[in-house]
């Protein structure tokens, strides 16, 4: 049903109703800006990446082929946008073992913590989100959020599925590292 | 997908997704409309007509042509006795009894008649041509101005 109504729009703009594109920004704009967030961290960075996203969509709608999700090619176009970007500013991503948590962060857990116990997971969940790698980010928020496939996943971000997966696993046992490590053994009472 | 990776992913689902600004899609809207804009302006500079101007130019001389050799060759120009159609309008004149009148008349239909009729065809065809390629022109200006709007 989603795909049929993206496409419903797709078709419309194709045909020249311009406006019909809005549905899709509308639809589309927060995980886009969520994605290049995740990658660029500087929010004016991310919307302007998320704008630039929207445009070369609109520019290269003709040749959306409809084989993936539309959001799966629109992602890949925010994905791609965000890398070059990096490589323009020379930045890499670590890998989860060159990463160390600092004694800064291990702090500002700790004081979360003490703040809050079990009444906002959500502020331990994100902050254990953004402790990993940023393209580790996009992976894990694509696939347990965005409910993406590990094909999609690979579509978006050129990798290959095994990779995909082997990333995804690490990511997810950092995550419930750094859970561990923040709540303890009240993160395994919520599971 | 294992039961800690689904669970894993039910509290994935509790994760902070970020908001652009509130006027994120009002922004990305005027660049898009500004950029069709952009296109249909290409669109029309591209537009090609369906006679081009060579072919205009040949045709009016082919026409003049026409015309010149039929009226140096000498044919005399018909008093209102011949057949066809233009003397069949120049008879109905006559019988209004408007004398002067259906003589001047007959004059201008003289010439008319003598002209083959595959030169009428060659002048018919070149208007409808004209005619149907400044309708496209303007049809296709419109559609671009209701598309961009």
């Amino acid at each position: 049903m989603n795909k049929t109504e993206d496409q419903y729009y797709i078709d419309a703009v194709r045909k020249g109703n311009v406006q019909a594109f809005s549905y899709l920004v509308e639809k589309y704009q927060k995980l886009v800006y969520t994605l290049a967030l995740k990658l660029l961290k500087k929010p004016e960075d991310a919307e302007e990446m998320a704008q630039d996203t929207f445009i070369k969509a609109y520019q290269k709608i003709d040749t959306y082929e409809g084989k993936s999700k539309f959001s799966t090619w629109l992602y890949s176009i925010t994905y791609n946008g965000c890398i070059s970007e990096l490589r323009k500013r020379r930045i890499e991503f670590k890998s989860l073992d060159d990463r160390q948590i600092s004694d800064q962060d291990e702090q500002k857990m700790h004081d979360y913590y003490r703040e809050t116990k079990k009444e906002d997971q959500e502020k331990y969940l994100n902050l254990a989100l953004e402790r990993l790698p940023e393209d580790d980010q996009v992976l894990v928020t694509l696939y347990y959020y965005e409910n993406q496939s590990m094909d999609e996943i690979s579509l978006i971000s050129g990798l290959t599925v095994s990779n995909v997966k082997i990333k995804i696993h690490r990511a997810r046992k950092k995550m419930h590292e750094l859970l561990h490590e923040m709540l303890h053994e009240e993160i395994y009472s919520l599971l | 997908m294992n039961k800690l990776d689904k669970q894993f992913g039910e509290m994935m689902k509790g994760i902070r997704i970020d908001a652009p600004s509130s006027d994120f899609t009002v922004k990305v809207m005027s660049r898009i409309q500004a950029e069709a804009a952009v296109q249909q302006r290409h669109l029309l500079q591209d537009y090609q007509p369906v006679i081009s101007k060579k072919t205009w130019i040949i045709l009016f001389i082919a026409f003049v042509l026409l015309m010149v050799y039929i009226t140096v060759s000498g044919t005399e120009p018909a008093s209102g006795t011949g057949t066809g159609f233009w003397s069949a309008i120049s008879g109905s004149v006559d019988k209004l009894r408007m004398e002067e009148v259906s003589s001047i008349w007959q004059k201008g239909m003289g010439i008319f008649s003598s002209v083959p009729s595959i030169a009428y065809l060659i002048l018919t065809a070149s208007l409808a041509l004209w005619t149907l390629d400044s309708f496209l022109a303007r049809f296709k200006h419109q559609a671009s101005e209701l598309h961009v709007n």
